[in-house]
């Protein structure tokens, strides 16, 4: 050891023991503060069930399956059906869609699905004494009554088919949607108490008055079924397209011969002609106007081109008439005219006819609802139902909605009108459901992609669920055509989501803050004693969840 | 939390830094990958301030405040003396660009020279800042200070610290900036775990010097790492170049020069400005191709 007795020669210096923590309060400086404010993504906005997407995504990241379940049935009661057939506006509306594109949500939705299949539903409020019929149990029926229910009616549901599911079952061919998974999401409301009478139609044994006489309330979504005339000569040589489909849930079903058409655009003529082509015929789609036009969703049509169904667009059918064994039908060449009431162009005759040989042709031109069962009085000027915004009708306690309100459309769209209507019916009968603290304190802006920071964000490939390619899929004949993401797969897509108005605890905020002005408590905590106001942590948070506002708007409250 | 930064700070709440500081923000993040048996020695710089005024001080580490040519020698000291007392304290000096670049050179270089056991950090804000912006050997051509007015800016390049450094051959050198948290969490991890002169050179971004508001702070720093204005790189033994981030989405040096006021006599200056050009491509192609001498397989992300 050398000697250090000369230390003690030296001069004192100052030294600083004390933490500036409780002396520069740095806060003092601030004229701007940041605040959390969290408002609705992108995503939800364009999604018609409003379902609170990063949200969901942030639990399911965390392992929180429940939670994920929970977040996801205050809006949509299934995700394993919509994570299947959703036409995905929410991805268009993401806003990473113009980088590598979309975050992959319906694929993530069927991963929640899968992932929480063998979870109950959440159980439902106290018991109201009140009883509720649903007539219908296609996705608006299935809908309402899992809401209802949840909010403590006694509910039961009525179908005419043999067995429960309406257009889930019977129309969406099994390809897209096996029928095991609607049995598992009706067993599931079952478990809630929800009693289903199938082989009851409206009209039939079932009986309006009686059920208003005999329910609380009414809610009827019976869906539109009836094939559109096309008053052709010889219309009635041309078969249902929806019956076929219908039909095809019957293992052994064949088309009657190999050359088949279907007239239409929409998703019900794409139904059919991929149904066709799994079950080993060919199939022309008859279109009067051009692909753009189509109603149908803009990927079904290409999964249609690639299994080899021909199209023939402006073309419309004018006669059929019987050759034999041959259908014959004339053709007319249509060209586009000026926008109609739709915003589409409009298709007009050129007097080009031509003739075509099939062995059967399906109408699909749109279905329609019948009003049979309902009396005039629920009628509008215009003959059809008068329907207010959340399925309303003109009798108290009567409420209508899905396809029989809004003529043929999403099964999303069946999904969020039967909660309109399920709250609709709370209110006019009293009960409800517990809805968390979110709901109620989240802002009404959305946040779109000039609002966003992706800085931060590496490029990323979307991931995909897994899809058979054209031909497997028509060597799978009916089997479904696509899979459901890895654990992975699901957690690296998760990761690719800017979390858009939505908190998701990235940590952006706290990483960047130069003066540890934000304690991580499981999510940012702003401890205003120290922030100066610097507005880093708004410009830096991704989903731009964090707003900066003036102190004297503060002060004002 | 999407970056692997610790919660774990050893700095209180409530510096003395300006709105959006770059310097306060290195120096939590510097904090956060070393341990708590860290001295600090901070020569006459911003950080003099920003830690607090006597009696109080903001970082959790004792701070040793020493003279604007000494902190390389003063760290060489303090670990001299840690070593007496049977301590194998991490003693870390901190300066800023005027500190290391200018005046503080020869002592930083006697210390990498002899390969002093130290972590030397620049924190460069690319001017005295503390002072009220006078330029210093690391200002940029065409920048404004107040002794490079409008109407006679900045018409050197900055210095390159890092070629200095390298060329005292020391275990390791890398540049960093808190825009990229993860990679500057690395480097100063393995910086810590090497033993020797280790030098960081922190591009920390100074809103007032820069003349830019103080929430683009890290947008500002983030760009002059996109744009190759400021490679993120390291080298070992003065002569292992690795490059540690290739920007995914170039940006426009141009458009890094017009997020900051101090830019504006550049931006004026076309001539001056496509000189510029050619130097950050020249400077870019120069460290690719040393990077490629020590990764022969091509370069990737």
């Amino acid at each position: 050891m050398p000697d250090l007795s000369h230390v003690d020669d030296y001069p004192e210096i100052p030294v600083s023991l004390r933490s500036s923590r409780g002396v520069l309060r740095t806060g003092d400086w601030r004229n701007m503060r940041p605040v959390l404010a969290e408002r609705v993504s992108a995503c939800t906005h364009e999604c018609p069930a409003s379902v609170p997407i990063p949200r969901y995504f942030h639990h399911l990241a965390a392992g929180r399956l429940e939670e994920a379940f929970a977040t996801f049935t205050l809006r949509n009661p299934f995700p394993r059906i919509t994570g299947r057939v959703c036409p995905r506006t929410c991805e268009a509306g993401c806003n990473r869609v113009d980088r590598e594109g979309p975050v992959s949500i319906r694929d993530l939705e069927r991963y929640l699905g899968e992932a929480t299949a063998g979870l109950p539903h959440l159980p439902s409020a106290e018991a109201t004494g009140s009883k509720v019929a649903v007539v219908g149990s296609g996705p608006a029926g299935l809908s309402a009554a899992y809401y209802l229910r949840r909010s403590g009616h006694e509910v039961v549901v009525f179908e005419s088919q043999p067995e429960a599911g309406g257009m889930l079952r019977y129309g969406i061919p099994e390809y897209r949607l096996p029928s095991a998974v609607v049995d598992d999401e009706i067993a599931r409301l079952q478990a809630m108490g929800i009693r289903f009478r199938t082989g009851v139609a409206l009209g039939g044994d079932l009986d309006l008055g009686n059920l208003e006489d005999e329910y609380d309330a009414v809610f009827v979504a019976t869906g539109a079924w009836l094939g559109r005339s096309m008053g052709v000569e010889g219309e009635s040589l041309m078969e249902s397209g929806l019956d076929f489909l219908v039909a095809s849930h019957d293992a052994g079903v064949r088309p009657p011969g190999r050359r088949c058409a279907v007239v239409g655009g929409g998703n019900t003529a794409l139904d059919v002609a991929r149904t066709l082509r799994r079950l080993g015929a060919e199939a022309t789609v008859l279109y009067r106007r051009t692909p753009d036009e189509m109603p149908a969703i803009g990927e079904e049509y290409r999964a249609a081109v690639e299994e080899g169904v021909a199209f023939e667009f402006l073309t419309l059918p004018r006669a059929l008439r019987k050759d034999g064994a041959d259908l014959v039908v004339t053709l007319e060449t249509m060209r586009l005219g000026d926008p109609d009431d739709s915003g589409r162009r409009r298709p007009e005759p050129t007097g080009d006819d031509r003739e075509a040989r099939f062995d059967a042709v399906y109408s699909a031109i749109g279905e329609t609802a019948s009003l049979e069962p309902f009396p005039d009085a629920l009628k509008g000027g215009d003959g059809w139902l008068a329907v207010g915004p959340s399925g309303e009708t003109k009798a108290d306690r009567v409420f209508v909605g899905g396809d029989l309100a809004t003529g043929p459309a999403t099964v999303v769209e069946a999904i969020a009108w039967g909660r309109r209507t399920a709250e609709a019916v709370n209110e006019r009968i009293g009960g409800g459901y517990e809805v968390p603290d979110w709901v109620a304190e989240q802002g009404d802006g959305v946040v779109g992609p000039t609002d966003i920071n992706p800085a931060t964000f590496p490029d990323t490939d979307p991931h995909h669920a897994p899809h058979l390619d054209a031909a497997a899929r028509l060597a799978a004949g009916m089997g479904e055509e696509a899979g459901t993401m890895t654990d992975a797969e699901a957690l690296a897509e998760i990761e690719r989501c800017y979390s858009c108005g939505y908190c998701n605890e990235c940590g952006t905020c706290f990483v960047f803050c130069p003066d540890v002005a934000i304690r991580w408590e499981d999510g940012p905590v702003f401890d205003y004693t120290f922030c100066k106001g610097c507005d880093i942590c708004t410009t830096e948070c991704p989903g731009h969840v964090i707003l900066t506002v003036k102190e004297e708007e503060v002060a004002r409250g | 939390m999407r970056f692997g930064i610790p919660l774990e700070e050893r700095i209180e709440p409530g510096n003395l830094g300006c709105q959006g500081c770059g310097g306060a923000l290195s120096m939590r993040m510097v904090l956060k990958g070393l341990s708590d048996d860290t001295v600090a020695v901070i020569p006459a710089c911003c950080w003099s301030i920003i830690d607090g005024p006597w009696p109080v001080h903001a970082l959790q580490v004792p701070v040793f405040h020493t003279a604007f040519e000494t902190a390389a020698i003063m760290a060489t000291g303090i670990k001299a003396a840690k070593l007496q007392q049977g301590k194998d304290t991490t003693v870390m000096a901190w300066a800023g660009d005027g500190g290391t670049f200018d005046i503080g050179l020869q002592a930083l270089s006697g210390a990498a020279e002899r390969n002093e056991d130290i972590i030397y950090v620049c924190y460069d804000n690319e001017a005295y800042m503390n002072t009220g912006i006078q330029r210093s050997s690391s200002t940029p051509i065409g920048t404004w200070t107040t002794t490079t007015p409008d109407e006679r800016p900045e018409t050197r390049p900055k210095k390159n610290i890092m070629e200095i450094m390298a060329a005292h051959r020391i275990p390791y050198a890398a540049t960093a900036t808190p825009a990229y948290p993860d990679d500057l969490l690395a480097k100063v991890e393995i910086a810590r775990d090497l033993r020797g002169t280790r030098f960081l050179h922190i591009l920390s971004a100074c809103p007032p010097g820069w003349k830019m508001g103080s929430g683009d702070a890290i947008a500002a720093m983030r760009a002059a790492v996109d744009s190759r204005v400021f490679p993120l790189y390291e080298v070992r033994d003065g002569l292992d170049v690795t490059i540690t981030r290739w920007p995914e989405h170039e940006v426009d040096p141009e458009a890094y020069f017009a997020m900051q006021g101090r830019f504006r006599p550049l931006l004026d200056d076309p001539e001056e400005l496509a000189r510029v050009r050619r130097l950050i491509d020249r400077q870019w192609e120069t460290l690719v191709a040393r990077h490629r001498e020590h990764h022969p397989e091509p370069a990737a992300g």
